[in-house]
């Protein structure tokens, strides 16, 4: 196999996850080697991770925040939410640590601010963990044909899959319909990048170090006092341009 | 594998002694480590080494700046397995496990064993057929020639008890998570890539909800594993007919 970011080291145990979960050290040599800079590159590899970075970040302070509250009773729920928790937690530090490998200045984590109806009941919690992770999936296999680096390719699609089964169990916990629900379909579909900005930003207060170009910020879709159905909605709405050929 | 819950039956054959012949072959020469350039001879499936469809489009694999002898010391799964080379032998692959799970499926369904867990699996056995139909499409307008769909023999007890069958399901679905992810930096096109990554997120769903039903940890890991097609060929060579 190559020299995947993270299977030859301790980031696969549940055990020992932070410090080790970097790109393979001759990799990064080769990587930075090349004529490609990084920062400047549009749509480069370090501005993909950058991209997947803010999204772990919101995910992660979403249920950190989610499961400090007491919304989730069932044990087991609680176990499935705690893993949640920590395997976000633990993207949001191989991404950083592979992109400060890289040579890249990994995005500070952004102000994070969710509606106030977002913690109030056990099922706007779920309803928003939902949108979250399919937007996740959809996110990472959007990036996929643009990820250049073949071993930070294999370990985006480690995420992915991951971000997959989130996505399943969240469904299966908020009782959702098998199809259309818990899965979408036979095959997974891909957001464009500037789709999930648009989603995520309602989420992101001021935007100071994402690392996007006002450009890419569609701020008039930051409606005023978002609730949360409106944010599926908005995510429905763009999944719904469907057939995107993977790549683009 | 971690489960093997067919006891070590066989619960592959294939329909032409010729594909189980090199599958065996295949397997055997694995399982001691040797030469995979010598268990080559799926004639039927690949002499095929179709053009590599359009470059265009998909990501350089030149440009990439992925390390010089990066493949594994072992020897490259693609161009040297019995699926045949390149995407192609990739995509063949893929439409093996398929097959298998598709059946595995469709039987676990007919038995009628699954009470309400039926509705979480049905939409699982519509999907692994989708998945057959695609692939198989896929290949044929790549002007390759589709592997051709084994005789697969489940162990009598597979379809007679739910919790033998939803565990079996756990362990098709989590090779079959490894198995895709084996192959992502091996795919050349972008588009199949896509397609690949596609199915594969489908299969991580699978494999969560079925380990909700087993009662088993749902997500074993932070990031999918992978396994290469060796790996697989192996933790599925219990299975094969004799």
């Amino acid at each position: 196999m190559l020299n995947s970011i993270w299977n030859r080291r301790s980031f696969l145990g549940r055990t020992a996850i932070g410090a080790g979960a970097v790109i393979g050290g001759s990799t990064a040599i080769e990587l930075l080697s090349t004529t490609r800079v990084w920062a400047a590159a549009e749509g480069s590899d370090g501005d993909i991770l950058n991209f997947a970075l803010t999204l772990e970040y919101l995910e992660a302070t979403f249920y950190e925040r989610g499961n400090a509250t007491s919304l989730i009773t069932d044990s087991r729920e609680k176990d499935i939410f705690a893993t949640i928790q920590k395997d976000e937690e633990a993207h949001v530090q191989a991404l950083t640590d592979t992109l400060t490998k890289l040579g890249v200045a990994p995005v500070a984590k952004p102000t994070i601010t969710f509606p106030a109806a977002t913690f109030a009941t056990r099922e706007s919690y779920l309803k928003l963990a939902m949108v979250f992770e399919n937007t996740g999936v959809g996110a990472y296999l959007g990036q996929a044909g643009s990820i250049t680096n073949k071993d930070i390719l294999q370990a985006a699609a480690g995420i992915f899959g991951i971000e997959a089964r989130h996505a399943a169990l969240i469904g299966v916990i908020s009782g959702a319909t098998p199809e259309g629900g818990i899965y979408k379909g036979a095959t997974e579909t891909p957001i464009a990048k500037a789709d999930v900005l648009a989603a995520v930003m309602p989420f992101l207060g001021g935007m100071p170090n994402t690392g996007f170009a006002p450009s890419q910020q569609s701020l008039n879709l930051l409606p005023t006092g978002l609730a949360i159905a409106g944010a599926a909605a908005a995510v429905v709405a763009f999944r719904t341009r469907g057939s995107r050929k993977p790549q683009q | 594998m971690n489960q093997d819950p067919f006891e070590g039956r066989s619960v592959i054959q294939f329909s032409d002694e010729r594909d189980r012949r090199a599958f065996l072959k295949y397997a055997a020469l694995v399982g001691v480590g040797g030469s995979l350039a010598a268990a080559l001879p799926m004639t039927k499936v690949l002499a095929a080494t179709s053009p590599s469809p359009s470059p265009s489009g998909s990501p350089s694999p030149s440009g990439s700046p992925s390390p010089s002898g990066s493949p594994s010391p072992s020897g490259s799964p693609s161009g040297s397995s019995q699926f045949g080379a390149g995407d192609v032998g990739i995509l063949n692959y893929a439409l093996t496990l398929e097959y298998l799970e598709a059946e595995f499926y469709q039987k676990g369904l007919a038995a009628n064993i699954l009470g309400d867990d039926a509705k979480y699996i049905t939409p699982i056995a519509a999907h692994e057929a989708a998945h057959v139909t695609a692939l198989t499409a896929t290949l044929t307008k790549l002007g390759a020639t589709p592997v051709t769909k084994p005789t697969f023999v489940f162990p009598p007890t597979t379809f007679t008890d739910k919790a033998t069958f939803v565990k079996a399901a756990v362990t098709f679905e989590e090779t079959g998570v490894k198995a895709y992810h084996g192959q992502v930096p091996l795919i050349k096109d972008g588009a199949i890539l896509g397609a690949a990554a596609s199915i594969a997120g489908v299969e991580s769903r699978h494999a969560a909800v079925l380990n909700y039903l087993a009662q088993m940890p749902p997500v074993p890991n932070p990031v999918e594993q992978h396994a290469t097609m060796d790996e697989t060929v192996t933790a599925i060579k219990p299975f094969l007919g004799a």
